[in-house]
């Protein structure tokens, strides 16, 4: 144990260098630069926004109008006197995002009964989706106000009659049936709830994974080219140990640089107002989930935590193949893309893709994915598929016993100092 | 009794041949040295006593055990110094000797003693406080071959142990290892500098081509061979 520890100790020594934790360091504080910023820009474009109006029409109607769009957070500069294209000159040199032009007559036609068009010039000082929000708020209010103003009409005229039954004879109350469970509730919103749930386990997964194997492969490899493996190999330690340091150390720096990873995506996830969409959520929201229970209880999150566990396992133990195949630090590089590709392509199928809806061999060239496996848990845990978690679970185990045995027997080897694979160079005898 | 002796070992790498049933013997206190040209298994033979790499076939006993059946218990006695060693670059001389000494020692007082040594070998002084990476070739040799010697290994086997030193370097080397082999070491060594050899060694076996052609000490094979020099030794064993 204590030739163990001496190793495990030397193993996370090499891992933690200055340039991982500099790194680390970097990526938290520009995730959380870009997070602020972002969050900056989120709040300017929900406060007071500037906006421009030319009355033309003076009405009743149209002072309606503008009041409705004040009582909206709107921060209202009048272009009175103006033409319109004095207007749009004015409006467009100010700070204003957007120009409202209410004709002349607007207030007449609506008296009327007659629909009136009013424009709307916005002013495209940049392309992000928050600055377009402005002329959406202004759509909003206009809706409101044509609601109001049809409701109206329809009372004046059809006095006695409600408005809203008119203009939406028919209704729907939505229900949705998660196996024998059921909640008031629409599948979109269902399916957006159970979406941010569950968002955050795929990227936790795929960082841990692709973090960790980068990191055992990298130090089967520095090995090699230090040329420090050989003297290792014949120090009175077992060959099974230098396996577990190694797959031990890069595991545990792989997870915590995961997790300080994740803390810079949620600073950053925070400020796209990912908070603000989740707080929204609520309550209801919450409570539909309980209803169809669509949240983890311990078991789950167990279940859940030994998928992750396996999975990790299993990367750690292919990676450490693929670091003795590797010749140097730059060949490393190269063994860990096949190992990403295994883990993104079910991480995208988890978000893009329905696997009970994909053909049979897909399935199974997907199930036979052994990542695949954590990335199905949560919904099948929703599902009540407990026959296939188990599965995957059993599935993982096989994998990696089978993995580690190899690696195992190929630490135990001459393999180990003559198998190699080269990019771009022929092989060579092993003699000397 | 003798700490190792090769008996019909051969090893192949596929179809390539590398040793072809090669026998030799190392014995208590002396210096048992190989010689040959490039690939003639030289180091291949020095791997599979070190327990780096498998025997094909023959047999290879330390101390009357079999390497195959008990590598646990030859690392636990030898150590070896491979030709294109390296050392672990982040971290510093002395931790590097710390680091292997732990893996021998049974008690801390055990590992002080090696280090002790190990500091006394390199002749480093506060450099080794240094990291490895800043270590010019012979100041990484030297630190290497202290991490072999350090332990008072049964059986140090030392492939190139000068390799990339200069003159002077090379000399304190030499006087080191014959000073472990007076304090009991043995060691099979692998040169291809026949001036050290014929310093070093007690016994030589000339090698090529994965066989063994002649076996003794320098002296009787140059009486045998009607030489003047050990590669002259070498020329007429080829021929």
């Amino acid at each position: 144990m204590k030739r163990f520890m001496n190793l495990l100790r030397k193993e996370i020594r090499e891992l933690v260098t200055a340039q991982l934790v500099v790194s680390l360091v970097f990526m938290v504080v520009l995730f959380n630069f870009i997070g602020r910023t972002s969050r900056k820009e989120v709040e300017k474009a929900m406060g007071t926004q500037p906006i421009a109006v030319l009355d033309l029409d003076g009405s009743v109607s149209s002072q309606g109008l503008v009041k409705g769009l004040e009582s909206a957070n709107f921060k209202v500069a009048s272009m009175a006197g103006k033409t319109k294209d004095e207007a749009v000159r004015d409006a467009r040199a100010s700070e204003s995002k957007l120009l409202l032009v209410i004709p002349e007559g607007f207030g007449d036609s609506l008296q009327g009964l007659e629909s009136r068009q009013v424009e709307t010039y916005s002013f495209m000082r940049s392309f992000s989706l928050i600055g377009a929000r402005t002329q959406i708020v202004v759509r909003a209010v206009l809706s409101a106000l044509n609601d109001a103003a049809s409701d109206g009409f329809l009372r004046e005229k059809l006095p006695g009659l409600d408005p809203d039954s008119l203009k939406n004879p028919i209704r729907a109350k939505d229900f949705v049936l998660v196996r024998d469970r059921m909640a008031e509730g629409s599948p979109n919103m269902v399916a957006g709830l159970v979406s941010s749930q569950s968002m955050l386990i795929p990227i936790v997964l795929m960082m841990i994974v692709i973090y960790s194997s980068q990191m055992v492969i990298s130090a089967v490899a520095m090995e090699k080219q230090n040329k420090t493996l050989e003297t290792l190999l014949t120090v009175p330690i077992r060959r099974t140990s230098i396996i577990t340091a190694k797959m031990l150390s890069a595991g545990l720096v792989g997870l915590i640089s995961a997790f300080v990873y994740m803390a810079g995506f949620r600073s950053f996830m925070g400020g796209l107002g990912a908070d603000e969409v989740q707080a929204a959520a609520g309550q209801p929201g919450a409570d539909i989930m309980r209803q169809l229970g669509l949240t983890f209880d311990t078991t789950g999150y167990l279940v859940l935590g030994a998928a992750l566990f396996l999975a990790i396992l299993t990367a750690l133990s292919m990676a450490m193949i693929l670091g003795v195949l590797a010749e140097d630090f730059r060949s490393a590089q190269n063994m860990i893309m096949p190992l990403i590709l295994m883990v993104m392509v079910p991480y995208f199928i988890s978000i893009f893709a329905d696997m009970a809806s994909l053909s049979t061999p897909i399935k199974v060239l997907i199930l036979a994915i052994p990542f695949s496996h954590p990335f199905l848990v949560p919904q099948n845990l929703y599902l009540g598929n407990y026959g296939l978690i188990l599965g995957g679970l059993a599935y993982m185990l096989v994998v990696f016993v089978i993995l580690v045995g190899f690696a195992a027997k190929v630490f135990s080897s001459d393999k180990i100092l003559t198998m190699k694979l080269r990019f771009g160079k022929k092989r060579s005898a092993a003699a000397a | 009794m003798s700490v190792l002796r090769v008996e019909g070992l051969r090893k192949t790498y596929g179809k390539l041949e590398a040793l072809k049933g090669i026998d030799f013997e190392v014995r208590p206190g002396e210096v048992f040295a190989l010689i040959g040209p490039n690939g003639a298994g030289k180091t291949t033979a020095l791997r599979i006593c070190a327990t780096l790499l498998t025997v094909t076939d023959g047999k290879v006993t330390f101390l009357e055990r079999d390497l195959r059946k008990e590598p646990d218990f030859v690392r636990e006695k030898i150590s070896y110094l491979p030709e294109e060693a390296g050392a672990y670059k982040n971290m510093k001389g002395l931790d590097y000797l710390k680091f292997m000494a732990a893996f021998y020692a049974g008690t801390s007082a055990e590992e002080k003693e090696f280090v002790e040594r190990a500091v006394e070998i390199t002749d480093l002084g506060p450099r080794l406080q240094d990291k490895v990476g800043t270590f010019s070739k012979g100041m990484t040799r030297k630190i290497l071959l202290a991490r072999a010697l350090m332990t008072k290994p049964v059986l140090a086997i030392l492939d190139e142990p000068t390799s990339g030193l200069d003159v002077l370097n090379a000399l304190e080397v030499r006087a080191m290892v014959r000073r472990y082999v007076r304090e009991g070491t043995s060691v099979l060594l692998s040169s291809h500098n026949m001036l050290e050899i014929e310093f070093l060694s007690d016994r030589v076996a000339l090698i090529d081509h994965g066989r063994i052609l002649d076996t003794g000490t320098p002296a009787g094979l140059k009486d045998t061979h009607k030489a003047n020099n050990l590669e002259e030794v070498f020329r007429s064993a080829v021929q």
